[in-house]
């Protein structure tokens, strides 16, 4: 029986955040510090004639303004270096950085930020992807052919505004399309969406003694420490990077934001000195989701066998290419989906515009590849008339799937028993039934980030557990719950005795970050290993007191104890203190990365994320009903069927589903930043900005499949990035249904509604 | 910017003829202070009218007289306005969230005048009249002629509006309110459709009054279409014809919230719902 593990246990962190207690990064202020603002690009794409910075300097309470002049004239980025941190030539996207005001306060760094005046000559905006890869498009980056990888990243096929490109083909494609009883082609777009967490970017910087110490509220520590040094052109030991809690990133807040600014302005400024995006900034220049084209083309045979499939994706990276480059690698992944495919090819691009860079969304890219393939699915199994979900399940893949990249699913058939859960509680010929009606089914592959993380356990004299980790709490308790119950269940104690850390780069070992569902999975199991090690020393120590062997003892309810004489105890604290002094503290420490899968490097060019580890299978049912007069879509039930591994906390498990479904929702039917033929966005605040609320979110119904593994901390796999994977699609083909009529883009318009419908009653 | 509060209609006058344009009233601020703040308005001075006696308030005699610091949440819990004005109470219950309705007012939704004010259509159909007062003494503005242009009302800028006045509710009448928006609520908007039907005994149609807000520069009725269903008895092809006048007679624009198209395609079937809704409520009696 487990003390912890598989109980809702409370969060420790949930009443100080509740109370309005908890430090978030916007809250937190050093003494004396300064304040600075970004003086942006109004323009997508121009020459900057001059930047004239005497009037903004004179207001009074100013400290200093600083330009590219100022910095260190050097390009970098995550993935290539191509981006500096001040616009000193050129401006390639509304929002770019071009100057920096600190002053005494916000109020007198705004006022003077609007005296800075930039003349900038417009040049052509390339506003869309079809733009980018036009002839004779002008090219966003001049100079993209000197720009060079990122450290330790070979480099990949890129030219004029392709800033990448990943090719796989399987061989004899066409071939076999010729040999097809059906081909169906159809295409596919989607828009951006804003991350839209609570809490704006922000950052506090202060330069002592050589040394830059960033106060963050960040997803990812050790990349802002080394993002930080790459923009500065320092070593990463010269910057220490101090977490504090925050509100929520969903992404946006793996790479650098900030943080480097206030770096460099403190060391200008020889003071602290804090930033805060505005709401309106925040929206504006944030890494949303990128906006895409996707092309679906596939050969089928009459009994509904899928012969051939060409996969073709233009993602659109923005300026830079920040991470969407690596994200050309999913299409790798999602091409045949969790269906079998005999023949394909995939093509996926990032392509360079002058609009805000995007990067990580939760569920990065595979929203709307997902939606592309299950929309397209549909499309097959309607035109062979086959039924929409057993035409899935005969294609569906069994256990020894190979995936393109050569890389074997050993537990693939899980997905079949996604299928029936579903049915169990919803049966699919039940539901959709009605005038205005439809339903609505997607099936996911997704994946468990294997990035490194690391942790220290420490047995103190009082009894409690401190867990000293590097790992990010981003708000969704993979630290504050996962983390916590895997240390409590190593130990056999009461959850509430375990102590955490904030992220802290000088004192804890790296940390991949809270990103594609890893913390819990991955640290989890960092806390195993540390926890044998800890083990050891107790019992070694409490042998001592109990004048036993060390094998002779077990942990149980807080104490240690004689199996053959349970009455013959001593009590956690009184090892650790009884250690203090005879070997010193109990310490023990433990790492974890999820080493990679066998597979084929070589399967595909361009592959800059070559493997899908810790898989776990997902299907989603939608019920919705349309408003035949407004368009408008209602959600009437959302049935989610989730492999989970095992649940650390069902609670927190039911929370990310309703969470992921919810932002899932929000991409389906309302949130776009459409961007116009200048480059610049239509949505500009949140009021125009549509995220969901609760009126319009039905609860989720979700089903957590257990088949407890070796691979996780007690089975646990990567939990809370899939649930928004397969949403967009569940939603479309259940609005298609409803209609009758087609559905190609995201988000679904009510004018996209009432086009369905009108186009099927003709 | 300076802030003042007034503590009586006379006092907020004399303030507005001393500070001539410079002034901006403030009521609950739910417009005013979101304008400011994007530098859509430049007030040298708001003049806060929140502390006036008498300004706030529902009371009805056959007539309904509504001060004009009636809170959006005061109208839409209202008795007499969900017994007589239905619409009304509707309208003010899908401004914004619960937090601007606690504090929004129905006088600075009016005099604010924007295209989308949700409460303006539900007053024209109701045949709302407007006091103002003003260092002249006091006036009343029929309905129609209160709303002059985008943003623009017949308030002069030395007068504050002091009471809307719902006349004599006739029998066997009914209205509706509905609204688009892309959610379900903190919503401005897409479309919304005001109708009151006044119906004889055989269901003949004695009086139609339809007002749209978010179809043109400002909230409006629609003559065209009110006269088509006038007399008829709500035969589908009389709503039909209504509803390509309803088309006809407005304006709307393209924005980020809709598409002009959009506003025009949804209008007709929201006619039809919205005549449905007050044709019950007319039978019953309520409204």
């Amino acid at each position: 029986m487990t003390v912890s593990v598989g109980r809702s246990v409370v969060r420790q962190d949930a009443d100080p955040k509740v109370r309005g207690q908890a430090v978030f990064g916007v809250d937190f202020e050093l003494s004396g510090s300064l304040h600075a603002v970004l003086v942006r690009s109004p323009i997508a794409s121009g020459r900057i004639r001059s930047v004239e910075t005497s009037s903004a300097a004179a207001v009074p309470g100013v400290r200093l303004v600083a330009t590219a002049a100022d910095a260190p004239r050097i390009l970098s980025g995550l993935a290539l270096a191509d981006q500096p941190l001040f616009a000193g030539d050129v401006v390639r996207y509304e929002g770019e950085p071009i100057a920096a005001v600190v002053a005494d306060t916000v109020t007198i760094a705004r006022a003077a930020a609007a005296r800075v005046v930039v003349d900038i000559e417009p040049l052509p905006v390339v506003a869309s992807l079809s733009a980018a890869v036009a002839p004779g498009a002008p090219l966003v980056h001049a100079d993209w052919s000197t720009y060079r990888p990122s450290p330790g990243l070979p480099d990949w096929p890129r030219h004029d505004n392709v800033v990448g490109e990943m090719r796989f083909d399987s061989g004899g494609v066409d071939d076999v399309f010729s040999t097809a009883d059906v081909v169906i082609e159809d295409v596919y777009t989607a828009d951006r969406q804003y991350q839209a967490y609570l809490e704006p970017k922000s950052a506090t910087a202060v330069y002592e003694a050589g040394r830059y110490t960033i106060h963050a509220a960040h997803q990812y520590h050790f990349n802002v420490r080394d993002r930080t040094a790459a923009a500065l052109g320092i070593l990463p030991s010269r910057v220490r990077v101090i977490g504090h809690h925050m509100g929520g990133g969903f992404g946006a807040k793996l790479d650098v934001g900030l943080e480097p600014y206030a770096a460099l302005l403190a060391r200008l400024a020889g003071a602290p000195v804090k930033m805060v995006n505005d709401r309106v900034e925040d929206l504006l220049s944030c890494n949303s989701r990128e906006n895409a084209i996707i092309r679906v083309r596939s050969g089928v045979t009459r009994n509904g066998r899928i012969l051939a499939r060409e996969f073709l994706v233009d993602m659109d990276a923005g300026a830079y290419a920040g991470d969407t480059v690596f994200l050309t690698s999913i299409a790798l992944f999602v091409a045949e989906g969790p269906y079998s495919v005999d023949r394909t090819r995939v093509v996926a691009r990032a392509l360079y515009t002058n609009t805000a860079p995007t990067g990580a969304f939760r569920g990065v890219s595979g929203t709307y590849l997902y939606f592309a393939l299950e929309r397209h699915t549909d499309n097959l199994a309607n035109a062979l008339g086959m039924d929409r979900r057993d035409f899935r399940i005969r294609n569906a893949i069994d256990a020894g799937h190979t995936m393109l990249n050569g890389q074997v699913l050993e537990d693939s058939d899980l997905l079949r028993a996604a299928f029936d859960a579903i049915d169990e509680v919803a049966p699919w010929e039940t539901l959709g039934r009605g005038p205005n009606r439809g339903v609505g089914i997607a099936a996911t592959v997704w994946l468990t980030n294997p990035m490194p993380g690391a942790v220290t356990l420490r047995l103190e004299p009082d009894g409690s557990l401190g867990v000293v980790t590097g790992a990010a709490e981003i708000g969704t308790g993979a630290v504050a719950l996962g983390v916590r119950q895997v240390a409590a269940e190593e130990l056999g104690i009461d959850p509430d005795l375990v102590v955490l850390t904030m992220p802290d780069t000088d004192a804890h070992a790296y940390d991949g970050g809270a990103q594609g569902s890893r913390t819990t999975h991955i640290v989890g199991r960092a806390v195993q290993h540390a926890a044998a090690g800890l083990r050891e020393r107790i019992f070694g120590q409490a042998a001592k007191l109990l004048d036993s062997g060390a094998d002779e003892l077990e942990i149980t309810d807080g104490r240690v104890r004689m199996v053959s004489d349970p009455q013959r105890t001593v009590t956690l604290g009184q090892v650790a203190g009884a250690a203090m002094f005879d070997g010193g503290p109990i310490i023990s420490s433990g790492s974890y990365a999820t080493p990679a899968p066998k597979h084929d490097p070589d399967a595909a060019t361009g592959l800059l994320f070559a493997t899908f580890p810790t898989p776990t299978y997902h299907v989603h049912v939608a019920e919705v009903e349309v408003d035949p007069v407004t368009g408008r879509v209602t959600v009437l039930r959302y049935l989610v069927a989730q492999e989970v591994g095992r649940a650390i906390n069902p609670a927190g498990v039911m929370g990310q589903i309703q969470g992921g479904v919810t932002q899932g929702l929000g991409y389906a039917l309302w949130e776009t930043l459409q961007i116009g033929d200048d480059g610049r966005y239509r949505q500009r605040s949140l009021e125009a900005y549509k995220l969901p609320i609760a009126l319009d979110v039905p609860r989720v119904e979700a089903i957590l499949l257990e088949h407890p593994a070796d691979a996780g901390p007690y089975g646990a796999k990567g939990v809370a990035e899939p649930p928004i994977v397969p949403v967009a699609a569940a939603i479309a083909n259940a609005v298609a249904d409803a209609t009758g009529g087609s559905i190609v883009r995201l988000p679904i318009t009510p004018d996209d509604v009432l086009n369905a419908l009108e186009s099927s009653k003709e | 910017m300076e802030f003042t509060s007034a503590a009586s209609v006379e006092e907020a006058t004399a303030l507005l003829v001393e500070y001539g344009t410079a002034a901006q009233i403030l009521a609950g601020g739910t417009d005013v202070m979101l304008q400011q703040a994007r530098g859509e308005i430049s007030a040298g001075v708001l003049i806060h009218i929140g502390r006036i006696p008498g300004l706030v308030g529902i009371t009805g005699n056959g007539s309904v007289r509504i001060g004009p610091l009636t809170t959006h949440r005061s109208l839409a819990r209202s008795r007499l306005v969900l017994m007589t004005a239905p619409a009304l109470a509707e309208a003010a219950a899908t401004v914004g969230g619960w937090q601007t309705q606690a504090v929004g007012t129905i006088g600075g939704n009016v005099c604010n005048a924007s295209p989308a004010a949700d409460t303006a259509a539900p007053l024209l159909v109701a045949g709302a009249s407007f006091e103002l007062t003003g260092p002249r003494g006091t006036r009343t503005v029929v309905g129609d002629s209160f709303f002059i242009g985008r943003r623009q009302t017949a308030r002069a800028t030395d007068e504050i509006l002091t009471a809307i006045v719902l006349p004599h509710h006739p029998e066997r009448t009914g209205d509706a309110y509905l609204k688009v928006g892309r959610r379900s609520a903190m919503e401005v908007a897409v479309v919304g459709l005001a109708a009151r039907l006044t119906l004889d005994v055989d269901g003949t149609v004695e009086g139609a009054r339809i007002a749209a807000c978010s179809v043109a520069p400002t909230p409006m009725r629609i003559a065209e279409a009110e006269e088509i269903l006038q007399g008829s008895r709500m035969e589908s092809e009389a709503i039909a014809a209504a509803g390509e006048a309803l088309t006809r007679a407005v304006s709307p624009i393209d924005d980020a919230r809709a598409t002009a198209a959009y506003r025009t395609r949804v209008l007709p079937g929201l006619l039809a719902r919205a005549l449905g809704v007050a044709a019950a409520r007319a039978e019953r009696g309520v409204g």
